[in-house]
């Protein structure tokens, strides 16, 4: 499930699981970043590790696990590592530190490599549902393979590794273009830096190994005809243009969406009537509302129009009260309903 | 210079806010209103594509700021139109970037590198408002960031840390000071945090600002929430709340209303709950901007953003109350 920040990815990706499993089949959820108040719906405190929600009837299951990039990340990193000096040493650098405490930017690649991890290891799963990174962010892993591919077997990475002490006994890099660009990137960070950098980039070579390995098992999951991307909009007057970026980064990785998902959709026809109405004729406290329901429902005719010929199919996810109160997962199975696709 | 800089802001307003929230309208408006009282203003963003632009009738800026409205410029920031700026045009390298900079590993290793994107990034607002005007002709008396959504927005304020833990030396070490001075002098830098009236949205903001206080020693100048309904109805819906408009509505219409008035409460009640928590720890409190479908008028960007202008003009004391 892709989508725009703010659109109601998350909730809607966790409805359309509910209602999956409601129906007996065994779901898996990936989810990142969801509100208190949806943890609350699903009845428990989601976390890195699968949590099974006990309220689904048998013989469906629904697993549910947050996205924690930086969690995920040391688990790979020291999975990969089986010499505890090593991984020490991993841990202990500077650089890697940073590095995992700052992986927003990479939440895609990790939501992707996580999915072909949790898909290998529970095989009779059915079904999965991932919602991951708002608007592009959440597909540049599909760009990111080749460009990993290509650091990986990069000369630079060779000299880094000589230089950080794993590479092959050898001349070095003392001579040649390779002590050339070495030098001149020590002119830039100083050697001390580059020295560490070398270390991080030698004791991450199998970790990242690993995450380009079931990269590329991601791309051939996604091109898997049982694959569907359904692409989340809301009621904004950018959403169709967000529609259409996505639409577009998923046409470079020979990808396209099966659906596009309106949320929060009003009845059609609603904003004619209301405008039919003089103002001063409503209750005074009901004058902002009138108003609002009226641009609103303008707004969504526009994003309907906009979106129809972006996918094969238009679905209108109808607004539906809050997910407070009782009925909870109810409701929230109702949302996931209105998905199903024809 | 413009004749008198609004009191108050510093030279690089940082508009923070998640996806969604309305960040870019606001940091439109913020740049809109400075320019309207004088002042030289960019508005710089960081996305693929930069969205300010295209509502001012121009195509997407790059990283040169282009004038879309009287003193007022935008610009969008790239990695790699920085580093060439920065070696080519600052530091005078023009060789050492075509071989070094620009070659494909090197590209890479810096593509990967992280944090470096933010470094430069905060190098280059330093660049802005210090250097553009000698050496590219663009003076600017403020600079407004149109804050990346996910997650950099706050970890732009945690370059300075993230610098002085990597003790670079070298030419990177040179920005690393400058890059730290600038991000602590409450002259240079502040931020403006954009929320919603919503559960997701209160939920960062309320982790968002102490966050914020707690990296840059300091409260952030304000905390606008967008979207804001001044006037939200009394009660829950019923038929009855339309008076003798009920007979007129059909059932749809109804059903409508009922969801888009349940909508405006809960606005009502999240507002309270992020001015009741988070007043006290931004200098301008809690401050509301209407949400603009329920005012009347013209619905194109430009229009919003204008009226935006306004409002944020109002409520951060850059203009009086008519």
């Amino acid at each position: 499930m892709l989508g725009e920040g703010g659109v109601g990815k998350t909730t809607l990706a966790a409805g359309y699981a509910l209602a999956l499993a409601n129906a007996g089949r065994r779901v898996a959820l990936l989810s990142i970043d969801p509100a208190r108040r949806l943890q609350d719906a699903l009845g428990l405190a989601l976390d890195e590790c699968p949590v099974r929600v006990l309220a689904v009837p048998p013989p469906g299951e629904l697993h549910a696990a947050l996205l924690l990039p930086e969690q995920i990340l040391r688990r790979w990193a020291t999975e990969g590592i089986a010499d505890p000096v090593e991984r020490a040493r991993l841990l202990d650098n500077r650089l890697f530190r940073v590095l995992a405490d700052r992986l927003a930017t990479t939440a895609d690649v990790i939501a992707a490599v996580r999915m072909v991890e949790w898909i290998e290891q529970d095989l009779t799963l059915t079904d999965f549902v991932v919602d991951t990174a708002p608007g592009r962010n959440g597909i540049e892993f599909l760009r990111r393979p080749r460009a990993l591919a290509a650091l990986l077997q990069g000369r630079l990475l060779h000299w880094l590794l000589r230089l950080g002490g794993r590479s092959p006994a050898g001349s070095g890099a003392s001579h040649g273009p390779a002590a050339r660009v070495l030098r001149g990137l020590a002119s830039i960070a100083g050697f001390e830096l580059l020295l560490e950098l070398g270390q991080l980039v030698s004791a991450m070579e199998m970790p990242s190994r690993l995450v380009f390995e079931r990269l590329e098992r991601v791309l051939v999951w996604l091109h898997q005809p049982s694959t569907e991307i359904l692409l989340v909009a809301a009621v904004r007057e950018d959403a169709t243009a967000g529609v259409r970026m996505l639409r577009e980064a998923l046409a470079e990785a020979d990808l396209a969406p099966a659906a596009v998902v309106i949320n929060r959709t009003l009845p059609s026809g609603v904003d004619e009537e209301i405008a039919g109405i003089a103002d001063a004729a409503w209750p005074p406290d009901m004058r902002d509302c009138a108003r609002y329901t009226c641009a609103y429902a303008r707004i969504q005719a526009r994003v309907e129009r906009g979106v129809s010929t972006l996918a094969p199919h238009v679905i209108r996810v109808a607004a539906s009260p809050e997910l407070d109160g009782s009925r909870k997962l109810e409701r929230l199975a109702e949302l996931g309903r209105a998905i199903r696709l024809p | 210079m413009a004749q008198s800089l609004a009191p108050g802001l510093p030279r690089v307003v940082f508009v923070l806010g998640k996806g969604g929230v309305g960040r870019s309208t606001v940091a439109a408006a913020l740049g809109l209103e400075l320019a309207r009282r004088g002042e030289r203003t960019c508005v710089i963003g960081w996305t693929m594509s930069d969205p300010l632009a295209p509502w001012f009738g121009q195509p997407p800026a790059g990283l040169m700021p282009r004038e879309v409205s009287p003193r007022l410029h935008v610009a969008n920031y790239r990695l790699d139109d920085t580093l060439e700026l920065y070696f080519v045009h600052h530091l005078h390298l023009p060789r050492f970037y075509r071989y070094l900079i620009r070659g494909e590993h090197v590209r890479r290793l810096i593509e990967a590198a992280p944090g470096l994107a933010e470094v430069f990034f905060v190098g280059h607002l330093w660049w802005l408002t210090t250097l553009a005007g000698e050496e590219a002709g663009l003076h600017f008396d403020r600079v407004v960031v149109d804050a990346p959504a996910t997650g950099h927005g706050a970890s732009l304020f945690d370059v300075p840390a993230m610098l002085s833990s990597l003790r670079a030396t070298g030419l990177l070490g040179v920005e690393a000071e400058r890059v730290t001075r600038m991000m602590g002098d409450p002259a240079w830098t502040g931020a403006v945090v954009v929320a919603l009236p919503d559960e997701l949205s209160v939920d960062e903001t309320r982790e968002l600002v102490p966050r914020l206080r707690a990296k840059t020693g300091r409260a952030p100048l304000a905390v606008l929430v967008n979207r804001s309904i001044a006037n939200p109805p009394a009660a829950p819906f019923t038929p009855a709340h339309c008076g003798a408009l009920a007979s007129r509505l059909s059932a749809p219409t109804m059903a409508a209303l009922q969801t888009v008035t349940e909508e405006l409460r809960s606005r009502a009640v999240f507002e309270s709950t992020l001015r009741a928590e988070l007043g006290p720890l931004a200098n301008l409190g809690v401050r509301p901007l209407r949400e603009q479908l329920t005012m009347p008028g013209p619905s194109a960007p430009r229009d919003i953003v204008e009226r935006v202008a306004v409002e944020v003009g109002l409520q951060l004391g850059l203009r009086s109350a008519p």
